[in-house]
Order: C-alpha cells, then structure tokens, then sequence
C-alpha cells in the first residue's frame, strides 16, 4: 500500500524547454518518512510541489508520467511569512485556517487546532498576533496548520530553515511521531545531520533525477560525500582517508572508536 | 466603530460617496465631506491599528484622518488647474468623501471579521478572500516598503534632500517593492491552496460576526434613502 506514487514523472515549468525533474519515480507508504536531499535546484522543491498536488494544477507547466496520491496533502513552505493566511489575527485563528476551510463542524476545528498547537510546543502562543511572532515561531504556526488539517501526507520543504536548535530538535521528534501514527512524509532539508535519526529512506536528487535511493546509510557512501552531501561525521571520515563504510552519526563514530 | 458588523461598515463607507455624487453641490459634498473626514476620528480608525492590535483612541484616528487629507489634497490641486472656482469646490468635496470614505474603511474593517461575515451569509471563500486580501494589502505593503527604505538607507541611498535624489530613491523602492510583492503572490498562492482555499467547499465560520436587527435595518434604510435621493434628483 502507498499513499504517493510517481512513476516516470517529468515535469516542465511554464515557458520552459529544459525539464525540472526527469523521470522520477518514488513510493511514500503510510508511517515512512522519505528524505530528499541535493544540491540547490536538483528538484527536490518541485518534487514536494508535485507530491502535495500543486503541481502542476497550481504551478502551471506539463507532468508527465503518472502521480497517484490516495490521501490528502498538506505542504509547508521554506518561508514561513508567505504562508501566513492574513487573514487571522490571532495564532489559533492562523491555525484553524486549513480546517475551517475544509468545512468541519466547529467542535472538530477546535480538537485538531488545540492538538497541533500542543504538538508544536506553540499552545501558549495562541492568542498572539502572527504578525508580532519571531520567523521560527511563525514557522511552527504554519506547521501546526498544516498538522490541524489532518493530512494524510506530510509534505515539508526545509521545514527547520527558520527554527533554532531546540526548534529544530523539536520539529524533528514530531516528524517522526508523525510517522508512528501512520502518517507519510516526504520532506527536504539541507539538515542531513539529523537524517539518520528521522528519516528511513533518503533520495539523491542531481538535476532534476534520483541518482540513488536508499537507506540512511547512503549518506556515508562515497559519492554522496564527494557531492558534500553526506553527513558531516561521515564527510569527516571520508576526508580524513579513513576505511569505509565510514559512521553516519558521532555515536555511530564513537562506537567506531570503542 | 469597529465593533459594527463588517457590511454595516461597507454600506456606510458606500453610501457616503454615493450621495456626495447625487445630492446638489456644494451643500451635499460639503455634509458628506464632514461626516466622511469625521468618521476618520472615530475611535480605533487607523491604517493597520486593527491588524497590529493597537489601543485605539483619537490620536490614531487623527493618524487616518491626515492619511485621507494628503491623499484629498492633489485632486484638488488638480482641479483648480483645469475648473473654476464652482466646479472645484463641488467636485473636490465629492473626491474628498470618496478618499476618506475608503481610508476611514481600510482603517476600520479587520479582513478576517469580513470574510467570516461573507463566508456565514454563503459567499464563496475565494471571492471573500479577494475582498479581504485587498483591505490587508495595505498594512502589508507599508510594512515592505518601510524594510525597504531601511534596506536602501543601509546602501547610502537617501530618500531626502533634491527632487532628483527622491525621485532616485522611489525608483529603488519601487522596483523591489512590485518585485517581491509578485514573487509573494506565487507562494502565498500555493500556502493557501495547500490550506483549501480552492476546495470549493463551504468554509466553517470561526465566529461570524454578530449582525443586529438594528444595523440590518440601517443598512435597508441607507439604500432605500439613496434610491430616494437618486430618484428625486433624476426627476
């Protein structure tokens, strides 16, 4: 059973020749949290516009190939102060949004705001103006959102961009809370680092095409950490000329040592 | 003011202009002139007072008050260039009830108690939206082209001193300013479809504004007493 499914997809922005992503194909299952990761315009950004059917409904341009979503998406954005809805003045208002959008009764908006709002350690924010929040709080707003709309795939673009450390931490745990309840993520984050504790499989973008598709452990191969994009303790290893398969994680690398 | 509900504040703010143009000039103009400038004093009238949650009191309101005189004054200046004296007068008043009128509006009506009122009297979420996106465009913008300024000042570029260093600096605020409002344009237009805008489904009032007996009478009365106006001046 899957919640995504891209099969061959290529997709072409309005007006251009060059495709952003070429034939593409991923499965995201119900509890799994898949990892894009890349450089700067490898399409992993488009790859989650597709996957929350944006694109290319919202986007415009061509797909190609074939995308079955058997479930409601919800995506959050890298910048957090364009997905603001504008139209709430408080933090629980800005919250219940997505949900009194899809036409709920009154008394289930309020469950599911009240529990995204806990869940993102934001529920003391509630009656606060969004326009008077910090990038990382309003960021967690947008998140809770999204959470209170109940979807059943998760689609998060650099999700930590705008949080500090403890945010980022805490972003982390509910991704994969997320998961234990059965939901599906898919995200991208330049955070790889923490990749090996969150996510159970990782897709190597490069211009536009999956190069690899794996476990965690992808990101201390070779090739990953000659592109950069492998995690810092493994890129350490690597670069100090140390026998493979080089540790993801300092504990991995501690254990090593021992 | 603030506390009417939001189509009370549109009929008002409609019902203004609408008999500056039909009741005889100037003594017409000049009554919904000063009801118009007046209501700009109102308690809690002050562009983004709402959205910023402001106290409200007179010195906001004198805040939207002066915001509508120096939008006003350049019509007339303009109109003194091509009319006499009469035809000033009379059309000045009427652009100044139209400027205050629409000032005194985007200061009072908080966007989301607009789109609760529509979405609870069944209008589409998309065309309330449009409506409320307008009136919360202009807090908003303020705010870019304030970051904006700040932004250039930083680069050495001063928005005082000759006509040609100001008209140098409008151009480096515009230019930003139109280009990361449409590049806003895009996301926000992809946050909000992902948050069911474009559902089609009827939204959920969160908590439709309270619409009195009273003001819906008010409001009955002000279309009925401008048709009655439009009609006898036609006669």
């Amino acid at each position: 059973m899957r919640i995504l499914g891209l099969d061959g997809v290529t997709f072409w922005y309005p007006a251009t020749a060059n495709p952003a992503l070429e034939n593409v194909s991923l499965d995201v299952g119900p509890g799994e949290i898949v990892a894009l990761v890349g450089r700067g315009g490898a399409g992993a950004s488009t790859l989650l516009l597709i996957a929350a059917g944006l694109a290319p409904r919202v986007t415009g341009g061509r797909l190609a190939g074939s995308v079955s979503r058997g479930a409601r998406a919800g995506i959050v954005l890298p910048t957090p102060w364009t997905q603001v809805s504008g139209m709430a003045f408080t933090v629980w208002d800005e919250v219940a949004f997505g949900a009194a959008n899809l036409g709920w009764p009154a008394h289930e908006i309020t469950r599911h705001v009240d529990r995204a709002l806990e869940r993102l350690e934001i529920a003391a924010l509630a009656s606060r103006d969004p326009a008077t929040l910090s990038g990382g709080e309003l960021q967690r707003v947008i998140i809770a959102g999204i959470l209170a709309m109940d979807p059943d795939l998760v689609v998060l673009d650099e999700p930590t961009a705008e949080l500090d450390a403890e945010g980022t931490r805490a972003v982390w745990r509910l991704v994969r809370s997320l998961a234990a309840e059965g939901k599906a993520v898919l995200l991208a984050t330049s955070d790889v680092d923490a990749l090996p504790d969150v996510a159970d499989r990782i897709a190597w973008l490069e211009q536009g095409s999956v190069r690899a598709l794996g476990e965690p452990s992808l990101l201390a191969e070779d090739a990953m950490c000659d592109a950069g994009l492998g995690t810092t303790v493994a890129g350490l290893w690597h670069a100090a000329g140390l026998g493979a398969p080089y540790p993801l994680t300092v504990v991995d690398a501690v254990q090593r040592w021992r | 003011m603030s506390a009417l509900h939001p189509f009370s504040l549109l009929a008002i703010a409609a019902a203004l202009p609408a008999f500056a143009w039909i009741l005889p000039a100037p003594g017409g103009g000049l009554a919904t002139t000063l009801i118009a400038m007046g209501l700009t004093l109102t308690p809690g009238a002050s562009p983004g007072s709402t959205s910023a949650g402001l106290t409200p009191g007179w010195r906001s309101g004198l805040v939207t008050f002066r915001t509508a005189l120096v939008i006003a004054a350049p019509f007339w200046l303009f109109l003194r260039l091509l009319h006499d004296g009469p035809t000033t007068v009379a059309m000045g008043l009427r652009i100044t009830t139209m400027v205050a009128s629409c000032v005194w509006l985007v200061a009072v009506l908080s966007p989301d108690r607009l789109v609760e009122a529509m979405v609870a009297r069944g209008w589409s979420l998309a065309v309330a939206y449009l409506f409320a996106a307008t009136l919360s465009a202009v807090p908003v913008l303020k705010a870019r082209a304030r970051r904006i300024v700040e932004a250039q000042r930083c680069r050495g570029l001063s928005p005082r001193g000759s006509v040609a260093n100001r008209l140098r600096a409008l151009r480096a605020l515009a230019l930003p300013l139109v280009l990361s409002a449409l590049h806003e344009v895009d996301e926000r237009t992809l946050a909000l479809e992902t948050r069911g805008l474009g559902m089609g489904v009827r939204r959920t009032p969160l908590a439709a504004p309270l619409d009195r007996t009273a003001e819906r009478v008010a409001r009955w009365t002000l279309l009925l007493l401008c048709l009655t106006a439009l009609i006898r001046r036609l006669a």
